[in-house]
């Protein structure tokens, strides 16, 4: 049958009709939503991008001026220009470290954490309650608290002196080296939790029998979970890391109310986003933060589309 | 999972009703004859019991103009983000906060309306306000461009008993006198006897008394000629020679520092360590006072601390001023009613209501400066007006870039600070590279 006579026949039945219109309806609100946040959003942005103005007189065509500004403070930081003169570039190392602590450490422990939960483990699902809270509680809220845990008397370096004794009291958040770590403590602490939700429903959707059938033939605890569970739920865990990744990337509030609006000391807290907030509202500089987050974009989508060609193939 | 008819037909007959209901309210807005001239003001809200009493101001000014009707709309979060957003969006409110760190670009691209064109008796309102806190306000023309709303000024607040200890009743005048009775404040208390951020505006009220010419920061070699200016240079080297005798060489010998971030005393800010009694002396403006009788209300004004003016120098003795304009959108098509709301906020009945009553800051109408109301604290800060020999409004430099400037040159010396900490040094003369460059990169 041509796809032609497949519609008609689609169409000229009365419940298939109804249930188009119906698909159509339930869809409308959140396609309205992406154009006008999503799509709309991008395309001025990318307009904006080749353009200089700061909101006030009327936007100015430059050409590719502001790609070629955002390419110099890349490769300029890539030469070892001083932290000021490429907070471009500094967002983007800073945010990959960060991106390289989180995702693992967080997929592995949402995994972990979703693997007690579905456990029929006394106590499992006190735990679980517990562990889920700071998965619904706001990120700024979070960082402010770890802002006090981080502070040199704070939580954190108590407890870490009392593991190793003699470890010394660092200001986390006033030093190069540790604030990039210090986000990525408070972001696994808050996000395994929202992750594991995802792995705890993936794992309740594991049919039992199959696990029954693997456990007959003498497979224990570690050899099912890897044998059976982890194949199982593996579009989920690319999905859980294609996500974990792009959040990662993108990360704001933390670096906002950790390091503060300027980045931090030497940027140390500074990231893309970070930067692209700076560059449009503090340097009053739009049309600049619009080129820097479609380069970013650019920089991103590469790798999100090649890590789903090879690993996503259950995902998609 | 397939929706019911009936379900359909409610979604489709709530749309319609939705619908109608909408276009009906908007006939009969469109019928209504005007009566009333409506304006939009907004302003960032600054908790509760602010907002509270605007609302009732508003009420006041609606007696007395019943033909205006004032919407209040306060921008609680990101307030400059959403003021610069609404121009291109064609929002923007008649009346609005224009904090001086923006006014001069608001003034040079048009975005104010000139109050010399609403007003032909300026003049005598002009003449109602501290001269210095409207000269931030006038465009190249000459003309004011906003109404000063109230006020905050840069102060020394100090512990008493520490003082004492130390033999002293109150701080030296001069910055090399202050920074050398530090140490023995210190000596005489154990504790901490300064805490200051390390930002811009310490720095500058400090370079100005060293005889710094006010910075021009408008090009590259207007920043290259004022941090290669001799005072500049002798200022920022005391101000962190200071830091790296008072705390880093202090800490390496076990001793009890001198100077101190507040961060060095588990602070947020200077006002907190001060209150906490965690520093004897501290640079802050107008804003500690309430913060400390809310937050300290046992650490007495006049018993336990009090305020001293900013020492001087060489070239004289200067504060900073805080403030913050009612401005009129040039494009408002209410702009007299709108300048009307403004100066009744700005004028001397609003600001009776609104800045003595609540008691954070200071009015910016000088009649007011004498009214029974004013807390004793702020009081005080205005009785010492007369011993500067210039009073600057913040951002303290010719910049249209302002607030990214002062940002950048706070992140600067933050930087070589912490850097300072970690290798017990600093290179003078790498700062002034990092300042130089930096400032120019943002202009």
């Amino acid at each position: 049958m041509s796809l032609k006579n497949k519609y008609h026949v689609f169409f000229s039945s009365k419940k298939h009709r109804r249930e188009f219109l119906e698909g159509v309806l339930l869809i409308l609100p959140a396609t309205i939503m992406n154009f006008v946040f999503g799509y709309f959003a991008f395309i001025y942005t990318f307009y904006l991008s080749f353009f200089k103005w700061n909101y006030i007189t009327q936007p100015l065509f430059i050409g590719m001026e502001n790609y070629v500004r955002a390419f110099n403070e890349l490769i300029g930081g890539l030469l070892g220009a001083r932290w000021y003169e490429a907070p471009f570039f500094i967002g983007l190392r800073n945010v990959l470290i960060y991106t390289a602590i989180v995702v693992p450490i967080q997929t592995v422990l949402a995994i972990v954490l979703a693997a007690i939960a579905s456990s029929r483990v006394r106590g499992s699902s006190i735990f679980t309650t517990s562990y889920l809270l700071p998965g619904f509680t706001s990120s700024v809220i979070i960082a402010l608290i770890f802002i006090y845990f981080f502070s040199q008397k704070g939580f954190i370096n108590y407890i870490l002196n009392l593991i190793i004794p003699g470890f010394g009291y660092p200001d986390w958040l006033y030093l190069k080296s540790l604030i990039i770590p210090a986000m990525a403590i408070v972001a696994i602490w808050g996000t395994s939790s929202n992750l594991a939700i995802l792995f705890i429903a993936a794992m309740q959707s594991i049919p039992r029998d199959v696990l029954e059938q693997a456990r007959l033939d003498g497979a224990g605890p570690v050899r099912r979970f890897i044998h059976v569970v982890f194949p199982l739920i593996k579009p989920t865990v690319v999905y859980a890391i294609i996500v974990g990744t792009i959040g990662a990337l993108q990360m704001f509030d933390l670096s906002f109310v950790m390091a503060g609006p300027q980045g931090g000391i030497e940027y140390s807290g500074m990231t893309v986003v970070l930067d692209i907030y700076r560059t449009a509202f503090l340097l009053l500089d739009p049309g600049y933060a619009s080129a820097k987050a479609i380069v970013f974009l650019t920089l991103m989508y590469i790798p999100t589309v090649l890590f789903l060609r090879k690993y996503g193939g259950g995902f998609r | 999972m397939a929706l019911s008819k009936r379900v359909i037909l409610g979604i489709v007959v709530i749309a319609i009703i939705a619908i109608a209901v909408g276009l009906s309210l908007n006939l009969v807005g469109q019928q209504k004859p005007s009566v009333a001239v409506v304006i939009r003001f907004s302003g960032w809200g600054a908790g509760e019991t602010e907002v509270k009493n605007y609302e009732k101001a508003i009420g006041q000014f609606s007696k007395q103009y019943p033909g205006v009707v004032v919407k209040y709309e306060p921008i609680s979060q990101m307030y400059h983000e959403n003021i610069l957003a609404s121009f291109p969006a064609g929002a923007a409110p008649d009346v609005f906060y224009v904090d001086s760190s923006w006014a001069s670009i608001f003034i040079k691209q048009g975005v104010l309306k000139a109050l010399d064109d609403i007003d032909p008796g300026i003049a005598s309102v002009k003449a109602q306000y501290y001269d210095f806190l409207l000269k931030p306000f006038m465009g190249p023309d000459g003309k004011l461009y906003g109404l000063p709303k109230d006020w905050s000024i840069l102060f020394l607040a100090y512990n008493k008993q520490c003082l004492a200890r130390a033999g002293l009743t109150t701080p030296p005048n001069d910055w090399p006198s202050f920074i050398s009775s530090l140490k023995a404040i210190t000596d005489a208390t154990g504790k901490p006897a300064l805490v200051d951020h390390y930002h811009w505006r310490t720095f500058v009220a400090m370079a100005l008394a060293y005889g710094a010419p006010y910075p021009d920061f408008t090009s590259a070699d207007s920043v290259r000629a004022w941090f290669n200016n001799d005072a500049v240079k002798k200022a920022l080297k005391d101000y962190m020679d200071l830091y790296l005798d008072g705390y880093v060489k202090r800490m390496d010998a076990g001793k009890t520092p001198y100077v101190v971030l507040p961060r060095d005393v588990d602070s947020g800010w200077g006002g907190e360590a001060f209150g906490k009694q965690a520093a004897c002396l501290t640079l802050e403006g107008s804003w500690m006072i309430p913060f400390i009788r809310d937050q300290f209300p046992n650490f007495k004004y006049g018993e336990q601390w009090d305020i001293a003016p900013l020492p001087g120098g060489p070239g004289g003795r200067f504060t900073l001023a805080f403030t913050v304009i009612l401005g009129i959108n040039s494009k408002s098509s209410h702009a007299e009613d709108a300048y009307r709301f403004a100066k009744y906020i700005a004028g001397k009945e609003g600001q009776e209501f609104l800045v003595i009553g609540l008691g954070h800051t200071l009015p910016t109408v000088k009649e007011l400066a004498t009214s029974p109301n004013m807390w004793p604290e702020h009081r005080k800060t205005l009785d010492q007006l007369n011993v500067y020999n210039n009073v600057y409004v913040w951002p303290t430099m010719r910049s249209d870039k302002a607030g990214a400037i002062i940002g950048t040159i706070d992140t600067v010396l933050q930087s070589h600070i912490a850097n300072m900490k970690q290798t017990k040094t600093y290179d003078l003369n790498s700062l002034i590279n990092d300042l130089i460059n930096s400032i120019i990169k943002n202009l």
